[in-house]
């Protein structure tokens, strides 16, 4: 797993490629909760994320949480749909705004 | 199918996720069928990785192994960590799932996703072994 965050302007955006389980989510966690340092408005690319376990799901919502406490907002673009299916049979799916691609979720982000 | 046999730390994760991928490809298994295996896999390789030995402050092993028959293909994990039983988790139900996400307990999902993800899962103790068994159906032999 590689991942990669800059602010721009208002926007913290981060991409990742490659796979979220117990090994890596840890490192994006505290990846991103680090750029949140810099804005509440998170962007998150997952075109290139190819799994998410339930480790990821557990980022996911730490994730939600830090970002409701700062009144910001964050946007999922290209989530797989394995990963929507693992999303929406735990509930995690209505708490997130998907976009398919950065344009979309940068529109949704303002 | 040729068993993989690794040491329990959360760097063999990828490694066992591999063979899964590899063993779902042989059997034929659609995209979807396949990603849920893997995901049941590696949910209860990172519980024995992180409960069965690191917690207990153990080290050890992590056996994989794939059997592909005419309708099935069934993965054992066998570990000696601390015996655990996954089935005995209670398992979120409507209530827990349609909390707001500020409002529930962190985690508690991994094993509800193995049973999501698999036709039958199992579970048994015997001589200092844990077995987990995944089995899926293969497609159109049933």
């Amino acid at each position: 797993m590689t991942m990669e965050t800059k602010v721009e302007g208002a926007n913290v955006i981060a991409a990742i490629n490659g796979e979220i389980d117990g090994k890596t989510a840890p490192q994006v966690q505290s990846e991103l909760l680090a750029a949140l340092q810099s804005g509440n408005r998170l962007l998150v690319d997952m075109k290139k994320v190819t799994y998410l376990s339930s480790a990821g799901l557990r980022m996911l919502l730490l994730l939600y949480r830090q970002i409701a406490a700062k009144k910001g907002k964050v946007v999922l673009v290209g989530v797989s749909e394995e990963i929507r299916d693992t999303m929406s049979m735990t509930g995690f799916i209505n708490f997130f705004t998907l976009a398919d691609t950065q344009e979309a979720g940068l529109s949704a982000l303002s | 199918m040729k068993s993989l046999r690794v040491p329990a730390t959360l760097d063999a994760l990828d490694e066992i996720g591999r063979y899964v991928i590899t063993a779902t490809s042989d059997a034929g298994l659609n995209s979807k069928a396949a990603y849920g295996l893997r995901l049941a896999v590696d949910e209860i390789s990172t519980n024995i990785i992180t409960h069965g030995y690191e917690e207990a402050g153990g080290a050890g092993d992590i056996t994989v192994n794939g059997e592909l028959t005419e309708s099935a293909l069934t993965v054992v994990l066998e570990d000696t960590g601390i015996p655990f039983d996954p089935l005995t988790r209670e398992l979120p139900g409507e209530d827990f799932l349609s909390l707001p996400l500020e409002d529930r307990p962190i985690g508690g999902l991994g094993i509800f996703l193995v049973l999501k993800g698999v036709d039958n899962f199992s579970y048994e103790y015997s001589e200092g072994k844990n077995r987990n068994i995944f089995v899926m159906n293969r497609p159109g032999k049933n």
